[in-house]
């Protein structure tokens, strides 16, 4: 039993397409961690329930999710698709959806963003051939100024209430998961997803902008801890480096470090395929994490990025430590106990890291 | 997220006496970097191949010790060649 299910020979298909979508999404959020996390850092302290709350400081709160989180998201999802003109058009188009609206404007930035960029990256076409030379500059400044005008009302106008529309149902639908705890069982989707490497896409493309509009008015949100939280892969690691393929053992501890306290879920993400069964024991993990996060009120202020424990003890709000670790550590035990036992029962396969290397080199030459 | 970096840092680390720049990039910006080799998890070389057909995309499986970027290692130490074929 060797199958690598990752063996990913040609680049269509739905995850490539998913993988791509998603890196997009994922792509306009990335970049702007470090805002994010100064955001989520600046109402921690200051917000009246936070550490030393200061009504003067926390003016800052408002304005910066609002505002600058959703511009920074459309002024990079300009850049994607056409570089420093794009990402410029991108911002003015995002100013149109964000004073439209009193909610962060999240999912309007990640679309009027890269639209207006690509209009002006059509338009461009068209010009750049028939500017005649030493009108470059005016030409240049003028068409992105006009059609900038027009993305912003386009935007206001537009798109805005359509998407403040969509907004407020997902946010809905959110809270309906909540409120009839169905939530856990996002962790049947959200665990295989994360192992295919759409871990980035879901979390920083989908529920990082539903959390973000949720902590604006809670002060905290369940939906940043669903994808991110290192419990489950911690419980398989350790399970891998008792009970697994001895091969394999001497790499784990490594592994371990780099997951769990530097956040780099990847590291993981191979051993699961290599022995796919595992993914039950990721779900279950997920799942309890998810739950017991859910029944004790959990939340975190902000994306906690890279999904460290370090991550997770600076993003958690003053009253919410016991919440948090509980559900990290419960979700680490039960991924452990699962994935402990599926791995003693496959122990009777031969298979170890170079058979699964070799089978995937073969796979590939075929 | 950031397992690209971290093995950008494991490659450059080991390469460090040659002049071989060593850098990570997602992979739908992959073509504006210009590479001579990619190394590449297995789960997005098949995406990593179509943005550069023409450049050897190297697939490995597991973040720490994988004998497949043990292999890229010393095939640009030694000056050998690198393919994916």
């Amino acid at each position: 039993m060797s199958n690598i299910i990752a063996g990913d020979a040609n680049a269509t298909g739905w995850r490539s397409a998913t993988q791509k979508f998603g890196g997009f999404l994922a792509g306009m959020v990335i970049p702007n961690i470090g805002a994010f996390i100064a955001w989520g850092l600046l109402t921690a302290l200051f917000i009246p329930t936070g550490w030393i709350p200061n009504a003067d400081l926390a003016t800052l709160v408002g304005p910066m999710i609002l505002n600058l989180l959703p511009l920074l998201i459309a002024y990079t999802g300009g850049r994607l698709v056409h570089g420093q003109r794009g990402a410029v058009i991108g911002a003015i188009a995002g100013i149109g959806v964000i004073v439209g609206t009193t909610i962060p404007m999240f999912l309007g930035a990640m679309i009027v963003g890269p639209l207006a960029a690509w209009l002006l990256k059509q338009l461009d076409k068209v010009l750049d051939p028939i500017t005649p030379s030493g009108f470059e500059m005016l030409i240049g400044n003028f068409s992105l100024g006009i059609l900038g005008l027009g993305s912003a009302l386009g935007a206001y106008k537009g798109i805005g209430p359509v998407v403040t529309w969509i907004s407020d149902r997902l946010g809905e639908m959110v809270g309906n998961l909540v409120s009839s705890h169905l939530l856990p069982l996002l962790s049947i989707i959200v665990e295989p997803a994360k192992v295919l490497f759409l871990n980035n896409a879901i979390n920083h493309g989908v529920l990082a902008p539903l959390g973000v509009q949720q902590a604006a008015t809670e002060g905290k949100s369940i939906l940043f801890m669903i994808e991110s939280n290192p419990g489950p892969g911690l419980g398989i690691l350790v399970a891998f480096w008792l009970f697994g393929p001895k091969v394999l053992r001497g790499s784990v501890p490594g592994a371990i470090v780099i997951h769990f306290l530097g956040g780099i879920h990847e590291i993981y993400f191979p051993y699961i395929l290599m022995r796919p069964i595992m993914i039950v024991a990721a779900i279950l993990g997920g799942m309890t994490g998810v739950t017991t996060f859910m029944l004790l009120g959990a939340g975190l202020v902000a994306t906690p990025s890279p999904g460290s424990i370090f991550a997770y003890f600076a993003m958690t709000p003053k009253d919410g430590y016991f919440q948090m670790i509980t559900g990290v550590l419960l979700s680490a035990v039960v991924s452990f106990l699962v994935g402990s036992f599926l791995l003693r029962l496959s122990k009777a396969g031969s298979d170890d890291l170079e058979a699964a290397t070799a089978t995937s080199a073969k796979l590939k030459k075929a | 997220m950031g397992s690209s970096v971290m093995v950008a840092g494991i490659v450059r680390k080991a390469l460090k006496k040659t002049n071989v720049h060593v850098s990570h990039s997602p992979v739908n910006q992959l073509a504006a970097e210009n590479p001579d080799v990619v190394i590449c998890q297995r789960g997005l070389s098949g995406r990593a191949k179509q943005a550069v057909p023409n450049v050897p995309v190297i697939a490995f499986d597991m973040f720490l010790g994988d004998p497949a970027i043990t292999r890229v290692i010393e095939a640009v130490l030694n000056g050998t060649t690198i393919s994916d074929e």
